[in-house]
């Protein structure tokens, strides 16, 4: 009997924070909601060795943290994303008319992020949103774009470039080495919302 | 020494501390779901599927634990939903630290300070600890409330 009784207040209590979930993930600010699905995919290929080796053979790479010669990033059809260095990503920045993506949080991308960097938190529940109208603006889909988190373990820009791969995108450059290292690269960081 | 253990004094306080504990767990969560729902990720447990609906719920099912045990109501069915939880949690991390799989706990919401490898493992540990503790206090909780019927 007892047992019966405390059954039922262990699926009461389940039920009330479901219910509770539920109202407070529809209230929540998009910084704060999650869809109820996730779509998380995990890295389903091993990662490229570090200094872009689809670059083209023979192009001489970049000075540390200089901008550098006319290294290229073809595109990489085959491959969701490649991981690419600091010396690479500053010959990029260097370079100009490369668009840079910040898969971290919103409230960290505003405490400071590459200039120029858009945000599409990874774990915020319009990152799919923004990707479909970064693709919508029609944008060269071969053209390099640099993906980064905060570098270490964080996977944050690969399951962005994933989700970027799966729309169109044929030539996503993860930044290995992320944010951390730009910063200690003395290179360009802006505060705030705005890019 | 059973009859000290099970005592009203004890056991108000037990039930105080986990109640505090809970809802404190439970709150922090429930004002990040994304970045809670980063830490299950990261331990290499559930189905990506699935990591967004835990992220959102679990945290409620603790405060609304927490908070029953600080009013005094349904103690048993409380008590038994927060040792399932401290298991699962203390399963999760024994499993990521056998594999040497670093993570952050997330028991008290999301982390935002760089930690290195040994630092997270070493952290790992310690929760492991912690939520031995606050099983044990579950423990003694269900010893009381299967003695007196109460609930």
């Amino acid at each position: 009997m007892n047992g019966a009784r405390v059954s039922r207040q262990i699926i009461g209590f389940v039920v009330l924070a479901f219910v509770c979930a539920v109202v407070s993930n529809a209230l929540a600010g998009p910084e704060r909601k999650l869809r109820w699905i996730g779509r998380y995919e995990e890295r389903t290929r091993e990662p490229a060795p570090a200094s872009a080796p689809h670059a083209t053979p023979g192009v001489q790479a970049a000075a540390p943290g200089v901008a550098a010669g006319p290294k290229t990033f073809p595109p990489h059809p085959d491959k969701p994303w490649v991981e690419v260095s600091g010396d690479d990503v500053a010959a990029l920045y260097a370079a100009g008319r490369v668009l840079f993506l910040d898969a971290r949080r919103t409230g960290v991308y505003r405490d400071g992020h590459i200039a120029g960097a858009r945000s599409l938190a990874v774990w915020e529940s319009d990152v799919d949103d923004k990707v479909k109208a970064l693709f919508g603006e029609g944008l060269d889909q071969s053209a390099p774009l640099v993906v980064y988190c905060s570098g270490g373990d964080c996977e944050d820009s690969h399951m962005l470039a994933q989700k970027l791969y799966f729309v169109g995108f044929d030539n996503v450059l993860v930044y290995k080495d992320g944010f951390p290292d730009w910063q200690k690269r003395g290179l360009p960081v802006h505060t705030g919302d705005r890019p | 020494m059973t009859s000290k253990l099970l005592s009203p004094w004890l056991t108000i306080r037990v039930q105080f501390v986990l109640a505090a504990l809970f809802v404190v767990a439970g709150a922090a969560k429930i004002a990040d779901p994304p970045g809670f729902a980063h830490e299950i990720h990261n331990y290499r447990l559930v189905p990506g599927e699935a990591v967004n609906a835990l992220a959102l719920v679990l945290p409620w099912l603790e405060v609304v634990t927490g908070l029953a045990l600080f009013l005094g109501l349904a103690r048993r069915a409380a008590a038994t939903i927060q040792g399932v939880l401290l298991v699962v949690f203390i399963g999760a991390l024994s499993i990521n630290l056998a594999r040497r799989h670093p993570v952050d706990c997330g028991c008290f919401g999301a982390s935002n300070v760089a930690r290195t490898e040994a630092q997270r493992l070493r952290d790992m540990k310690l929760a492991i600890a912690r939520d031995v503790g606050m099983l044990l206090l579950v423990g003694q909780l269900l010893a009381v409330t299967s003695r007196d019927r109460t609930g």
